[in-house]
């Protein structure tokens, strides 16, 4: 709760800092809220200026709903362990990310972790 | 000392036998080569050290958490947060924020890429310094002892035209004919074409700086200085090369969003 209100209370500083990684603001994205979502990988982009995971979900209507989460840059997930094969389309993975502002289906990625709960690469 | 080496090639050039020419040329290369400092392995711009998979920095965490503002000033300071902008420079910068949102990008371009989330390498020879990153963005700076290009020989290009020396262990660069930064990258300053680029770079222990004064009378009121640090991080050990081909930043309207992808048939 104590790191929730800190982030809470410096909303109004990230909205016009940026992303380590990025050629953007991360005010795109609601840092206070994370999200954990279960799904499949449809493709992994291994791209400048990010890579994203598209992953498929299926919501509790029973819909599926293809989510893009967000990742860093290639060389810096190839420094903790990443490569474009690391996430093979059909994988089942656990995204834990900080979803879009805009409402659509996508984040920026905290962490990702395989079916049986192991983490994947070396996030730090 | 390399002059003299390189003098007594030229000369040597004109009348010795083939053979003998070679040598001394191969000497002379080697002795020029002998007097160039080295910067092996690859260089991130400090405030990004561990950064994670999700393009997050712990220091713009923790700098979040303690409410430390001048890490986020320093973080991409070459982004022209602090320079003294004059009126011209305050209104193109007002420009380039309000067009900012939903932009997309084809690389950093220079200046920025100096201090971009990408890691740089630098490779010198006697000639020439070569500094590129990981989005295929390259500089050429020629350390032969030319003079600058004149200046109907240059015309605006993203990374400028460069010419450099050494003095000591720092290398000495002067830039121009850069086009306005902030027309390919949306976060760079918004210099006119006009600006002078002097970067004075040396390996301080294991932290590599780089001292910038630019002069710009078009959009400055006086010449800007900012000083930028690099730091070789773990895991980097070859140069991961992409294109930047894949900016899939839209906007909401009222917030920057990820663009769902088109969709084949």
């Amino acid at each position: 709760m104590k790191k929730l209100l800190a982030v809470t209370a410096i909303l109004g500083l990230t909205a016009i800092t940026p992303t380590a990684s990025a050629h953007h603001s991360n005010a795109m994205f609601d840092m206070s809220r994370e999200v954990n979502m279960r799904g499949v990988v449809r493709e992994f982009q291994w791209t400048n200026p990010h890579a994203y995971i598209q992953l498929v979900v299926t919501d509790e209507n029973g819909e599926e709903v293809e989510w893009s989460m967000e990742m860093g840059a290639p060389m810096y997930l190839y420094a903790r362990g990443w490569r474009p094969r690391t996430l093979r389309p059909g994988t089942e993975i656990q995204v834990r990310a900080n979803p879009l502002r805009s409402g659509d289906p996508g984040g920026v990625v905290v962490d990702v972790v395989d079916a049986e709960g192991n983490e994947i690469g070396t996030n730090q | 000392m390399r002059w003299t080496a390189f003098a007594a090639l030229a000369l040597s050039s004109l009348a010795a036998p083939a053979c003998a020419q070679s040598d001394e040329a191969q000497e002379a290369r080697i002795e020029a080569f002998s007097e160039i400092p080295y910067w092996p392995g690859y260089w991130v711009s400090e405030y990004t050290i561990g950064t994670t998979i999700g393009g997050a920095a712990p220091a713009l965490q923790e700098a979040r958490e303690s409410g430390n503002t001048e890490v986020f000033r320093n973080f991409m300071a070459l982004n022209g947060g602090a320079a003294p902008w004059n009126e011209e420079g305050r209104r193109r910068m007002a420009e380039v924020r309000a067009a900012a949102r939903g932009r997309k990008a084809d690389g950093w371009g220079f200046p920025m890429m100096m201090n971009a989330a990408t890691p740089l390498v630098f490779v010198f020879s006697p000639e020439m310094v070569i500094i590129a990153n990981s989005y295929n963005e390259v500089r050429y700076i020629y350390t032969d002892g030319r003079p600058m290009p004149d200046e109907l020989d240059m015309w605006p290009t993203v990374y400028g035209t460069s010419v450099g020396h050494w003095e000591g262990d720092t290398l000495v660069v002067e830039t121009r004919m850069v086009s306005t930064p902030s027309d390919y990258f949306h976060s760079a300053p918004a210099f006119s074409e006009d600006a002078v680029y002097e970067e004075r770079l040396r390996l301080e222990g294991d932290r590599l700086v780089g001292e910038y004064t630019i002069t710009d009378p078009t959009t400055l009121s006086e010449p800007w200085q900012v000083t930028v640090g690099w730091l070789r991080d773990e895991g980097f050990d070859r140069m991961i090369q992409i294109d930047w081909d894949n900016d899939r930043t839209g906007s909401d309207g009222e917030y920057n969003t990820i663009e769902a992808e088109a969709q084949e048939d």
